[in-house]
């Protein structure tokens, strides 16, 4: 791992918590790390397994999955599916032998300018900590 | 095994008008083989066979059978299929029922009391794959190969297959009839392929995977067999988006191989059939249980019990585990 090393994350946040939360950070001019690369998807429950394992095949290092807290949920319950799935992806992606550090996932509402800073830091730290992710990357192919 | 009584039974059911026909297993071409059937008359029924050797999950092809368009003014045929089920089967029915991938007045179960089946390579490494046609049958403790006129006595560990190991489900958890006496529940082996690769850490278990994962060819044999993929519009069919390419390379491998293990997780019923099919000896078994007994430790939930739970990944409960939350 090069000194400069710098993680790429790519992180889904709800629409109606999460985002609001890191956009508040940002008026707040809450400082936090660049490496996150926002998706905003219209609930944490909208976040397929297969988005989180596509995105490491496509060259992140880490992932995070951000949503509204249990029961404040915009659409009363997506936040429960999303907890129950991913929570087994997590699971299933430990036992293949997917650093667990990789992927994260948080309740992040949109008052929460703060933990959204936090929840970054650590997010970023525990990626550079694992550093480059090679695991099953997609192969590039120049034609 | 009486297979008077499973003939019986059998001819009883084909003789009814409601009833298509009936899935069930007969002997195959040549030695360990043994082949589905489709009975639809009392006639067919002598082909019927219940043995060691009846290692496949019939459930599968419940869900098989092709729905075209009818033709204006036809009906389609609301018959009843019958299927012969072992216990782990059974509860791919349940599942099936519990996912109304299939109802259940569209369909007879005839259960199975099953005492372990075989591994059919495990006895063809130990006792030589021949061409003739042999016979495998339970007796008592153990099997008896019958192969020209020779009795072989084997025990039951030597040849007995890893799902009939880890058994906790030996009589058919759901059933119209049963074709003999249920079976005595037996003590469970531990799961030592599981635990074992519990115990290593991360990097070692993703060696061990890179390694099973490099092997697979993508025939998607795993899927086909699996009563529980049955999806008209399967991902990894689907071409826009492409969520996986259809190279063969370790990247879309593996990331075949996770999905489909996730798409089963809190479903699979441990029937060991995608193994079993796997041409590349992959352990898929290993991560499909695994999955089962996060499932079951983490939310206390057992698929393939109850025809009216609800699925497990599309309910929730409000104390689900989160301490993997930040």
């Amino acid at each position: 791992m090069s000194d400069n090393y710098e993680p790429n994350i790519v992180a889904f946040l709800c629409n109606w918590c999460s985002y609001a939360g890191a956009d508040l950070a940002g008026t707040s001019r809450v400082q936090y790390p660049a490496n996150i690369q926002v998706i905003r998807v219209m609930c944490s429950g909208r976040v397929n397994p297969l988005y989180v394992m596509n995105a490491l095949q496509q060259g992140a290092d880490g992932v995070l999955v951000s949503g509204c807290h249990p029961g404040d949920c915009h659409y009363m319950e997506g936040n429960f599916h999303a907890r129950r799935r991913l929570g087994m992806l997590k699971d299933l992606m430990e036992f293949v032998g997917v650093d667990p550090k990789r992927f994260h996932m948080s309740w992040v509402s949109a008052s929460e300018g703060h933990k959204w800073k936090e929840v970054v830091e650590k997010t970023v730290e525990d990626a550079r900590e694992a550093g480059p992710y090679e695991g099953f990357r997609r192969r590039q192919i120049d034609w | 095994m009486d297979l008077e009584q499973l003939r019986k039974t059998a001819a009883e059911v084909v003789a009814r008008d409601d009833v298509k026909y009936l899935i069930g297993w007969k002997k195959g071409s040549y030695g360990y083989r043994v082949a589905p059937v489709f009975v639809e008359d009392a006639a067919g029924v002598a082909e019927l066979i219940f043995s060691p050797l009846c290692t496949a999950n019939l459930a599968t092809y419940l869900t098989l059978v092709e729905k075209t368009p009818l033709p204006r003014g036809q009906e389609a045929d609301k018959r009843k299929v019958a299927v012969m089920v072992k216990g782990c089967d059974s509860r791919a029915v349940v599942q099936l029922l519990v996912e109304k991938g299939i109802h259940r007045e569209d369909v007879i179960v005839i259960g199975c009391p099953c005492p372990g089946v075989v591994d059919q390579s495990l006895l063809a490494e130990k006792y030589g794959d021949t061409k003739e046609l042999v016979e495998v049958k339970w007796n008592g403790d153990s099997f008896l190969l019958v192969r020209g006129g020779e009795e072989i006595k084997i025990p039951r560990d030597e040849v007995l297959a890893e799902k009939c190991r880890l058994c906790r489900f030996p009589n058919p958890v759901i059933s119209d009839h049963l074709i003999s006496d249920e079976v005595e529940k037996r003590d469970l082996a531990e799961d030592s392929g599981v635990s074992e690769l519990e115990a290593k850490d991360v990097d070692g278990r993703w060696e061990y995977w890179e390694e099973q994962f490099n092997k697979c060819i993508r025939c998607y044999s795993c899927r086909n067999v699996c009563p529980l993929c049955y999806c008209q519009d399967c991902i990894l069919d689907r071409l826009n988006p492409t969520w996986i390419n259809r190279a063969v390379n370790f990247s879309e491998n593996t990331a075949f191989n996770i999905s489909r293990a996730f798409h089963l997780a809190g479903r699979c019923i441990e029937c060991g059939e995608c193994e079993r099919v796997c041409p590349a000896n992959i352990p898929l078994g290993k991560i499909n249980r695994k999955m089962a007994r996060e499932v079951r430790e983490k939310y206390g939930f057992e698929p393939g019990l109850d025809p009216d739970a609800e699925p497990f990944q599309a309910s929730f409960k409000p104390d689900d585990p989160e301490d993997f939350i930040l």
